[in-house]
């Protein structure tokens, strides 16, 4: 077995059934822990609302906060539209897609999508290191959280040398970008990265107690 | 035919003349990644060169590898240079049959001692030597018996190079390739399915000229003609480029002749001269023609999750086990908070505990009722 | 109307004294760390453990808090304050514990000493962390359990386990008593205030504080005329007269319950329909939300606070203001437990809109006030005078930039900590109640 064949193969077959099995797992696990009903009355009914109104909103800061946190705001930005882009508007990943569930969609010149990736991967760099440099962001970071951004980063770099043809033949430099994406497949439920997912219902609950007591998160 | 004829002399006899002669010496040399200087060494090589004794070995194979050569060139160059080369025994070509036949075989090796070439099209079955047999004798004997005394083997096509279709999972006559048979000998693999016919002739001319193996890759093909994958000097790589895709082989992508990426086409990981070389005579190879390069001359192209799966999907992924994978992670998740609620029970009843026990009195502030509650 | 300035010295020097009146917890050490990691468990919910799943570390919750604005030293970042919680949920409950805990700590007496100064101290559990948060993690709330395992694990800052075992224990606070309570009321009547006492069938039973009794008595003299003045039938009852709740604060559920529990009853036995709350912002979510679940019966009877109160008669045209004219530059801080924790935010603006002032905005208004520093409990927690005093600093900031005279105020916790700072500060704007405000410009 070569190596591209163990990366399309065994690889991208048990790390999209960890990644699929670990974030059900996660979600499941969380969401059959005690639900303690609220007796309080409601000021406003219909408490989900807010639930699903705060999904949306917590995409952009309330205005104090924007000065603030620009540099989440720009590099976050880049980093998730630009995750965004390489993962569901480039062809061969669309491809990967459509072989798993059947949905096609256009997709986007690669040379522009080339571009969108190593901005992307320069976001993922500058929040390296901010994360080293910044008195809060090293304080509360964990080992999760270097781990995570560098293989977040590994599939965008060996994307981008297969694409170029940089550093080795294609099918090995192919090989190698299939298997850091698996990895990441492995690792997203592992870790925080579960946040692909778990943002919802995080931002949910607390929009539906804020709702409920008609604050609007 | 004598064969202490040169080889210039045989193509003379043959009705080629020298400026065709000189054509093709100069067509090889530029397909061998030669400079144009060494047309004329290609051309002063073969003018001296002597037939080389070739025995031709057909093992578990269909035939289309011959079929390739024969009748697409003829009568091309490329097809006579088959006449400059002694080709002692071919079960298709040659017009002896049965014992008269073999013991051509046999002649041939005897009478050059020195060597001779070997070329083996189909793979070698060891599952059963049964599965393959000529007059009675297995390919994996015969196959041992006639390269002990070759200079040098040419595996032609994918099955004899890689062990191509036979060897596709879950390869039921235990088929391999020359090369996992022969490790004592100078191999040349040629493969694809079939090889392109001027590919086979440049090795020939290569091996006639220089007297040694061309440059191989890790695979043990020529580099000259399996250096760069189809997809880098494909015509329709500048679609890909743009993102614009064939989905359906009846699309307007179809029509328009765009990139063939996403109805599997294995260009990107396939190392052959097909986007360059072309067939016949050059008019045309499978991604011109609107079909996808199906990698046919890689190593177990039949197994890389079938022809029409794009490159970019995995090969042993389905949604199937995406969904079974889906509900363990749900029957985990709840095997996983039950066992913690019942911990979480206990945690609450003892909490409950803790607060009981804590001071905290109730009652009128008019002197009612003060005390432990 | 003004604040004896001879009251708040007395008040401020009585908080000062409260460490000292604490009794010395003797729980074991190892009990401690047991009954703090059994506490958290028992209170993670859901809802929680969704939100513990999804942070990312991004610490731009510390942008959003006034104690790491104040100070900028990284240990005050919100999420921080949930490691121990966040580890005993990853070590016990989270779906991949088993993993978890190959390398997640377990939780150690020093962890909870070093923590205790991030949950009591640093943490007016104000939420306004919980307003950034992309993830919506609500750390506010969470905090709060954290003072509950530290509560029940004996490990609560001194000021307010005196408080809380003082209510707990009988019906005092800051040392005043059930007898200093009716005895100033009665002498309320005495002087002509028509103070109604233990009344039933009554629609609305008043609450009021000891800190309100004590300093802001003008407040309650101000509570007690708009309701005379709208005719309304109210009593104040013995049976539950407290507003304030340091169970709550402090952690200790008992007491919290016990606190609430004598509200109830008040209610029951006044047959009042609505808890009219004092200006005060921690009692409002105490008997507004938490109370109905302590109870776990639900809760027969509305709660309003004043402000909330004074805007639907100012709505529905039952109370009257005389305008007092754009005169006068007010601005509005929504303190946290009203506002952000509880949508108290368009009645005061009623209020303020009937009474014709020039009012002003904050920038970073409403549910993203910042808090003035001192809620939770902190006003009264020596050691973290520092702490506030900075976070003041922000607030004052946010308030001069609106260019007002005055700032009004609808909680007394509040207004505590603003005559605190300002006094440190010497920063020489008005610090006015709304409920005073109001019932100055009673029309006919």
């Amino acid at each position: 077995m070569t190596l591209l064949e163990f990366a399309r193969g065994p690889a991208l077959q048990w790390s999209t059934i960890i990644l699929v099995l670990g974030l059900i797992l996660r979600i499941a696990g969380a969401w059959l822990l005690a639900h303690d009903k609220d007796y309080s009355r409601p000021r406003v009914d219909a408490a989900w609302r807010g639930g699903l109104r705060a999904v949306f909103s917590r995409f952009w800061p309330h205005q104090p906060f924007v000065r603030q946190t620009w540099f989440h705001i720009l590099a976050g930005y880049v980093l998730h539209v630009g995750l965004f882009v390489v993962v569901f508007l480039y062809a061969p990943h669309i491809a990967f897609i459509r072989d798993l569930t059947g949905l096609n969609w256009p997709g986007l010149p690669a040379n522009l999508v080339l571009f969108v990736g190593a901005l992307t991967a320069a976001s993922l760099v500058a929040f390296f290191v901010r994360r080293l440099v910044h008195p809060v962001m090293r304080t509360i970071s964990t080992l999760d959280d270097y781990l995570s951004n560098l293989i977040t980063l590994a599939p965008l770099v060996t994307g981008i040398l297969a694409y170029a043809h940089f550093g080795g033949r294609y099918e090995t430099l192919l090989a190698i970008h299939l298997l850091s994406v698996s990895l990441l497949f492995v690792w997203i439920p592992l870790s925080k990265l579960a946040h692909v997912i778990t943002f919802i219902p995080s931002r949910f609950q607390l929009g539906a107690w804020l709702g409920r007591r008609g604050v609007k998160a | 035919m004598r064969n202490d004829l040169s080889l210039s002399e045989v193509l003379r006899q043959q009705g080629v003349s020298r400026r065709g002669f000189l054509k093709f010496c100069a067509a090889t040399a530029s397909m061998l990644a030669l400079g144009p200087g060494m047309a004329p060494v290609i051309a002063a090589a073969l003018e001296k060169a002597r037939r080389p004794s070739v025995i031709w070995l057909s093992f578990q194979e269909c035939t289309g590898c011959t079929e390739s050569l024969t009748r697409s060139h003829s009568p091309s160059v490329e097809g006579l240079i088959f006449d400059a080369i002694s080709l002692d025994y071919h079960h298709t070509l040659q017009a002896a049959a049965g014992t008269a036949a073999e013991a051509a075989r046999e002649a041939a090796m005897q009478a050059n001692p020195d060597g001779y070439l070997v070329v083996v099209d189909g793979s070698i079955p060891l599952g059963n030597p049964g599965y393959s047999t000529i007059a009675g004798v297995s390919n994996v004997d015969m196959l041992r018996e006639v390269a002990a005394g070759a200079t040098a083997i040419v595996a032609v096509g994918t099955c004899a190079a890689f062990g191509g279709l036979p060897h596709a999972a879950p390869n039921p006559t235990g088929a391999v390739s020359v090369s996992d048979i022969i490790k004592d000998k100078p191999i040349i693999n040629v493969p694809g399915c079939p090889p392109i016919p001027v590919v086979i002739t440049g090795v020939l001319a290569h091996f006639l000229v220089f007297g040694q193996l061309p440059e191989l890759d890790g695979l043990g093909r020529p580099m000259a003609f399996f250096g760069h994958n189809i997809h880098d000097r494909c015509y329709r790589r500048p679609f890909y480029e743009q993102g614009k895709f064939a989905e359906t082989f009846d699309d307007e992508g179809a029509r328009q002749g765009w990139c063939l990426y996403k109805l599997g086409c294995k260009g990107p990981v396939t190392y052959n001269a097909c986007a360059t070389a072309k067939w016949n005579q050059g008019t045309s190879f499978p991604i011109q023609s609107g079909h996808g390069c199906l990698g046919c001359s890689q190593p177990d192209f039949w197994d890389q999750g079938g022809f029409y799966h794009a490159l970019s999907a995995g090969t042993s992924t389905s949604g199937v086990g995406l969904g079974v994978a889906a509900v363990a992670g749900a029957a985990l998740g709840a095997a996983s908070a039950l066992g913690t609620r019942s911990s979480q029970h206990e945690a609450r009843r003892e909490v409950e505990q803790i607060v009981n026990s804590q001071p905290a009195a109730a009652g009128c502030a008019r002197g009612g009722e003060q005390g432990k509650k | 109307m003004a604040v004896d300035e001879k009251d708040f010295q007395m008040f401020r020097e009585g908080t000062q004294q409260l460490a000292s009146m604490a009794p010395p917890s003797t729980m074991p050490d190892e009990r401690r760390v047991e009954v703090a990691k059994t506490t958290m468990l028992a209170k993670l919910t859901a809802d929680m453990a969704f939100e513990l799943e999804s942070c990312v570390h991004c610490g731009q919750c510390a942008e959003a808090c006034h104690f790491y604005q104040a100070t900028h030293d990284a240990k005050y970042t919100p999420i921080r304050k949930l490691d121990l919680l966040k580890r005993v949920y990853r070590r016990e409950q989270a779906p991949l514990r088993w993993l978890h805990r190959l390398y997640t700590p377990d939780v150690t007496i020093d962890d909870l000493h070093e923590w205790q100064e991030l949950v009591y101290d640093s943490c007016t559990e104000c939420g306004r962390c919980f307003m950034v948060c992309p993830m919506g993690i609500n750390i506010a709330a969470m905090v709060n359990v954290n003072r509950q395992a530290f509560a029940n694990a004996e490990l609560m800052p001194a000021e307010l386990r005196a408080l809380e075992m003082e209510q707990g224990s009988g019906y005092s606070l800051f040392g005043m008593g059930p007898e200093q309570v009716e005895g100033f009321l009665t002498h309320l009547r005495d002087s002509g205030v028509n103070v109604r006492m233990n009344e039933s069938g009554v629609d609305y039973l008043l609450l009021t504080s000891v800190v309100e009794i004590m300093i802001f008595r003008d407040a309650l003299l101000a509570t007690i005329r708009v309701l005379e003045h709208l005719g309304l039938s109210w009593t104040i009852h013995c049976e539950g007269y407290e507003a304030a709740n340091f169970g709550m604060l402090s952690g200790v559920e008992a007491v919290q319950k016990v606190a609430g529990d004598r509200v109830v009853r008040a209610v029951k036995a006044s047959g009042a329909k609505t808890v009219l709350v004092p200006e005060c912002g921690h009692a409002y979510p105490s008997l507004r939300w938490d109370q109905a679940n302590l109870d776990a019966r639900g809760q027969d009877f509305e709660v309003l606070t004043v402000s909330e109160f004074l805007g639907r008669e100012v709505e529905a045209g039952r109370l009257k203001l005389r305008p007092i004219g754009k005169g006068k530059k007010v601005t509005f801080h929504d303190p946290c437990k009203l506002g952000r924790h509880s949508g108290v935010f368009h009645e005061p603006r009623v209020v303020l809109e009937a009474l014709g002032v020039d009012f002003r905005e904050v920038e970073s208004s409403q549910e993203l006030n910042w808090c003035c520093g001192g809620g939770a409990g902190v006003f009264l927690l020596n050691r973290a005078s520092g702490l506030r005093q900075g976070a003041w600093t922000i607030k004052q900031q946010q308030l001069d930039a609106t260019g007002a005279d005055s700032v009004v105020l609808s909680c007394a916790s509040c207004r505590l900590n603003f005559m605190n700072g300002a006094r440190a500060a010497h920063w020489d704007k008005g610090i006015e109640s709304l409920v005073e405000l109001a019932a100055a410009q009673l029309a006919d």
